[in-house]
């Protein structure tokens, strides 16, 4: 009903940001469970470069996410409210993450830290990256936005994380360890486990046309048509990336993976989810005017 | 929140006064010097209706009517605690306002707020909304809006005065339900109204608004 709609197009830095933040998140969690698995020396496998090229990612996030605000100089006045919005959240979670990164990089590059202590860190990271990606998801949950508010808007954001994180790292692995191939399977048991669920997500709770999602009033202004068009770029990007991905394998999932279907098939994901997230915006729309 | 309001300010709007001239509308837009695309009070224009067969005629069965809405200055304001810098507060006498100087103009608050209050100035780069004329309250005077109505529809007053005065609602279609914030606002509904809940009606002439 309202005048007012989040443009799809106006919301590219948003776009940006979120995505970027779950792929350093997701990337993040994929070397810190191959790191935490039994039998591997904590950081044995790791470059000097891995933690400082998350700590990049993350910082480019921040970086797109200025240009959404209308006096990005004030920006740092945006952690005064941590007890009550979640936004302020937001940014104190990545802080918190970016910050425990930066020591991981310190400790890494020193040779410094005892195995117990690594391990200690990459753990307490892993939770503050997943409390980054839930406040996250918490803040867009307004009762006010009914299509935001669901399930759809945190099962997305973790999943964007899912998808992209481990094949990221899959894709970089040069950067982040020494022995290529490294995490090659675990990268494609996880994304082709994303893909599953997303796709399962995009069924059941796409607002507006998902089986569970949100049916009202309140998303007519934004024609259906265009809802499936974003879902149809979507799916197309999915099957393309499992394509890469399976081709990338050669259809074994144990040996090393083809580095340039690995990128394609990357591509194809982060594809995926740009349209997936240009929808989330597009079909903001409050009750009320 | 600046301690426990003393009192909550609230507007009284007579929808079955209101003709819509938008004297409201202007007299707030030129008290504020507001930039062009915003207004901080909007008269939303609702109207439905059908042909309806009368005897062998077919007849058009329409309705219209107008809602004159700004910042309700709500009891539990969902903009409030939605804001990453605490710019937005409520003073002793209910008035929600906006530190300009706090506000990075993220525009959140204008995701959350159903009734539109909250408007982003492209020129002045951060969000404005009503301010219930508060230099002319702290002075005695009423709102511009208020004094500007030709039509006496517009009031203000303590909300409890008014409701106790008025009774009425502030659920009027298109408006949300008052359980989402709490506004501080009485509407006395046009006769229309409840055909809005129950036909098909819409808010027309987007682009005046």
């Amino acid at each position: 009903m309202s005048r007012f709609r989040a443009s799809a197009a106006k919301e590219w830095p948003l776009v940006g940001f979120t995505l970027l933040s779950q792929i350093a998140v997701g990337a993040f969690w994929t070397i810190a469970a191959g790191l935490l698995l039994p039998g591997r020396g904590p950081a044995i496998h790791l470059t000097v470069r891995a933690f400082p090229a998350l700590i990049a990612v993350l910082i480019l996030a921040a970086a797109l996410s200025l240009f959404h605000l209308g006096r990005p100089h004030r920006a740092v006045f945006a952690l005064n409210n941590w007890r009550r919005s979640w936004l302020s959240r937001e940014i104190v979670f990545e802080l918190i993450f970016l910050l425990l990164l930066a020591l991981l990089a310190i400790l890494r590059w020193r040779k410094a830290g005892s195995p117990e202590l690594i391990q200690g860190i990459l753990i307490v990271s892993a939770v503050a990256g997943f409390a980054f990606l839930f406040s996250m998801s918490r803040l867009y949950m307004l009762n006010t936005v009914p299509a935001w508010r669901g399930l759809n808007t945190p099962l997305s954001f973790f999943l964007s994380a899912l998808l992209l994180g481990p094949l990221f790292v899959a894709v970089a692995r040069r950067i982040f360890f020494q022995t290529p191939g490294f995490f090659g399977p675990a990268a494609v048991i996880a994304s082709l486990s994303a893909v599953l669920l997303i796709v399962l997500i995009a069924i059941l709770f796409t607002p507006g046309i998902g089986f569970l999602g949100v049916k009202n009033a309140t998303l007519a202004e934004y024609p259906v048509s265009r809802v499936y068009l974003f879902l149809l770029f979507r799916f197309a990007f999915l099957a393309a990336a499992v394509l890469g991905i399976v081709l990338a394998a050669k259809g074994r999932f144990g040996g090393p993976l083809n580095g340039t279907w690995l990128t394609v098939a990357f591509l194809n994901a982060l594809g995926s989810e740009i349209s997936g997230r240009f929808l989330f915006y597009a079909i903001y729309n409050r009750v009320g005017v | 929140m600046s301690g426990q309001a003393v009192r909550q300010y609230g507007f009284y709007f007579d929808s079955s006064l209101c003709s819509g001239c938008k004297a409201c509308q202007g007299a707030c837009k030129d008290k504020n010097d507001l930039a062009v695309g915003v207004l901080w009070r909007r008269v939303y224009e609702i109207a439905g209706g059908r042909w309806k067969k009368n005897g062998n005629v077919w007849v058009p069965d329409i309705f219209a009517y107008f809602l004159s809405m700004a910042c309700h200055h709500c009891e539990n304001p969902v903009c409030l605690p939605s804001c990453p810098t605490k710019a937005i507060f409520k003073r002793m006498d209910g008035v929600v306002l906006i530190d300009t100087f706090a506000c990075i103009g993220c525009r959140y608050c204008e995701w959350a707020c159903p009734y539109g209050a909250m408007q982003f100035d492209e020129r002045k780069r951060w969000v404005t909304k009503c301010d219930f004329c508060a230099d002319y309250l702290d002075e005695g005077k009423p709102p511009a809006c208020v004094s500007a109505c030709p039509m006496r529809a517009l009031e203000f007053g303590d909300i409890s005065d008014l409701r106790k005065k008025y009774g009425g609602t502030s659920e009027v279609f298109p408006l949300p339900e008052a359980k989402t914030c709490e506004p501080a606002l009485v509407i006395k509904p046009h006769r229309s109204a409840a055909r809005a809940t129950k036909e098909t009606a819409e808010v027309e002439n987007w682009e005046e608004i």
